[in-house]
């Protein structure tokens, strides 16, 4: 029996949309196990239906957003967040200052007519049955894990930093090397230390490692290594909020 | 009076809708509602060090990301009178030119072409026309491809850097991208005949703007033939029913993009796609918005015949892969790029730390606002009437598709 999928995006970039498309081949492979009901980046059609897996972009940025999640969570037995905007709300939930206030400095007016909304992550306002990060999150990723839906299994989680990943490549360590700000030992791996290769340090896209992370030591690392307290307290909220403690 | 809401458009990229106003049974008035919340990015990066600025105004859009980050480091170079070498501007070409192939694919072959196969979708389309299909996938991987090897991911890649880039591609890489851009362009030259076969909709802008360069510059240029920086010419203005605010060129409505490109520097085309844009003067001369879509089919072939010219230039000298040490100091400086879309500005002021002190983005569909409402405008008053009621909004979703809208990008436009 095929699966009936529906792809929701809130306020973001689009990229975690796009990058289903970014799939190729591979997108055809999940559509013999799926059907699209929704998806509106790339298809007009739409139907009114319970879905089994609804997968969600995007942060909660208005009360437009909020409505749209809320239908998502209500007519979906499983609900993805995906990407970094949706399980941790990504760089424009790290701007500060409350709502009021930032449209004042944008569009010269208190007025909220469109009623925009402080931006949050997804997991804040309803239960999700699976969180995967990454702005974007990478596609084998979710590739894996809706065949796994499909084939009723419960996908794995990851649990390892970007250090990991950067070893098992043999790249040289830019943090302790090069002396750039990398936040590869506090974030979650799974992008196979991408940006390391290109010899630039981990900016925490994927969000904070869960659990075993020490953003304590991290930060004392990159104070010594002369960057201020300020920057680096911006550096770690990029992503996540005020997740990162220290 | 009655009103016919469109309450999403889809196959575009972010969130917006339309509603149009009906009196005494005639048109009346179009307003595009632009509800993707706002995502704040000026904001976001004031008070931020320069170098990890262009990461961020990566994330404004996914589609184009590329062209965000080029605008950025351009933007950043300029503020502190930093000059990059040849093979450094050429990369970054290379780069756009990816980001180009990409998104022009996408959008002609997975957005536009349902419509003129009369199908909800490409994946529906594909059962009938999977070549079709197929030939866009074909090319957008290759642009994705581009855009991994240059900007270090086929999104949101952070290789690109002020002064240069965090890794140079390799031998093997850029013959790699001689060989398949050689390849592709017999299927971007198909694209073309399929593509001009498009019927016209819309409206026909009375101003064109562009960048001097084909994909990136110092300066702007309009149909009028004067040459400017953005702030001596354009005004933006704040709406209550968008958080997309409206442009106006000398106070008049213009319009960005792919048709603007071919027709003001038809002179800068690579022989095959001046040969194309030759053979369909005639016609993209007329105006339509729409003819947008025929545009980005011949800028496909120009992007394919540019990057085969780039890579074996690079080829032929070697790859330096030198960055140009950069000392931060008080400036300012404006990026200005083509993106896919159109013209892309990122404007900085930058204090003596190297911290951001001001910053303003203005992205092509913010500039493609009032057109894009003045042309749904006009088409409804030429269909109402005529036509059912999904089959008129049917023609006015194509018409916004034709410019290639990308919402996610619109509501960042501030002035601080
Ligand atoms: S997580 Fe990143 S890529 Fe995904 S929608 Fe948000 S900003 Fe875009
Ligand atoms: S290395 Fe860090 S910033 Fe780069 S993709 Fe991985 S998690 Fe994201």
């Amino acid at each position: 029996m095929m699966l009936k999928l529906g792809v929701f995006e809130l306020t973001d970039c689009g990229g975690c949309a796009l990058n289903l498309l970014f799939l190729y081949e591979r997108l055809f492979d999940l559509l013999e196990f799926y059907e699209i009901k929704e998806f509106h980046m790339a298809s007009s059609f739409k139907e009114h239906d319970t879905l089994d897996v609804a997968l969600v972009t995007g942060t909660v940025s208005t009360q437009r957003d909020l409505n749209l999640l809320h239908y998502a969570r209500n007519h979906s037995k499983y609900l993805i967040a995906l990407g970094t905007c949706a399980t941790h709300g990504d760089v424009q939930a790290s701007v500060e200052g409350k709502i009021r206030e930032k449209l004042e400095k944008v569009y010269g007016t208190k007025a909220n007519p469109m009623r925009a909304l402080d931006s949050t992550p997804i997991v804040q306002h309803v239960a999700v049955d699976y969180a995967l990060p990454g702005c974007p999150y990478d596609k084998d990723e979710i590739y894996q894990i809706l065949m796994n839906l499909a084939k009723g299994v419960e996908p794995p989680t990851k649990d390892y930093p970007v250090c990991i990943e950067c070893k098992l490549n043999e790249y040289e360590c830019v943090l302790i090397k090069r002396g750039i700000p990398c936040l590869g030992p506090i974030t979650l791996g799974g992008c196979n230390a991408v940006c390391i290769k290109s010899k630039v340090g981990c900016i925490g896209c994927r969000g904070p490692l869960p659990k075993e992370a020490n953003p304590a030591s991290e930060f004392e690392i990159l104070k010594e290594l002369g960057y201020d307290e300020e920057y680096i307290r911006r550096k770690f909220k990029t992503f996540a909020r005020g997740e990162l403690r220290w | 009076m009655v009103s016919i809401e469109i309450d999403a458009f889809t196959r575009v990229e972010g969130n917006g809708g339309a509603e149009v106003i009906i009196e005494n049974g005639e048109v009346k008035d179009v307003k595009v509602k632009i509800f993707e919340g706002p995502r704040f990015f000026e904001l976001l990066t004031l008070g931020r060090y320069y170098w990890d600025v262009p990461d961020l105004e990566a994330r404004i859009c996914a589609i184009c990301y590329l062209s965000h980050s080029v605008a950025s480091v351009l933007g950043i170079e300029r503020a502190f009178g930093v000059k990059v070498s040849k093979e450094i501007e050429l990369l970054r070409e290379l780069g756009l030119l990816g980001e180009l192939l990409e998104s022009n694919a996408l959008h002609l072959y997975l957005l536009v072409a349902p419509d003129l196969f009369g199908y909800p979708d490409a994946i529906r389309m594909a059962s009938k026309h999977g070549e079709i299909v197929k030939e866009g996938l074909a090319i957008k991987a290759f642009g994705n491809y581009i855009r991994e090897i240059i900007g270090g991911r086929e999104i949101h890649g952070i290789n690109i850097k002020p002064g240069g880039f965090g890794r140079y591609p390799t031998v093997e890489e850029l013959e790699r991208m001689e060989r398949q851009s050689e390849a592709l362009l017999r299927l971007a030259r198909r694209g073309v005949g399929i593509f001009a076969g498009q019927e016209t909709l819309g409206a026909k802008p009375v101003h064109y703007v562009v960048v001097n360069g084909y994909l990136y510059g110092d300066k702007l240029i309009a149909s009028d033939k004067d040459t400017f920086d953005y702030f001596e010419r354009i005004e933006e203005e704040a709406l209550s029913y968008s958080f997309a605010k409206q442009s106006r060129y000398k106070g008049e409505i213009f319009m960005v993009g792919a048709l603007p490109r071919v027709l003001l520097k038809s002179e800068m085309l690579t022989p095959t796609a001046k040969h194309l844009y030759e053979e369909y003067k005639e016609k993209l001369a007329q105006g339509y918005v729409s003819l947008n879509n025929l545009a980005q089919a011949i800028e496909l072939v120009y992007a394919l015949e540019r990057t085969k010219e780039i890579t074996r230039e690079l080829l032929d000298k070697g790859i330096n892969g030198e960055n140009v040490p950069i000392e931060p100091q008080e400036g300012e400086g404006i990026g200005y790029v083509e993106a896919p879309r159109g013209v892309l500005i990122h404007h900085y002021k930058i204090n003596e730390d190297g911290n951001i002190a001001y910053s303003n983005i203005i992205t092509p569909t913010a500039f493609n606002h009032a057109i894009m409402e003045l042309s749904l405008y006009e088409e409804a008053k030429r269909r109402y009437g005529t036509s059912d009621e999904s089959a008129f909004l049917q023609k006015l979703e194509e018409t916004v598709r034709a410019f290639d809208p990308c919402i996610s990008c619109s509501v960042h436009v501030v002035r601080l």
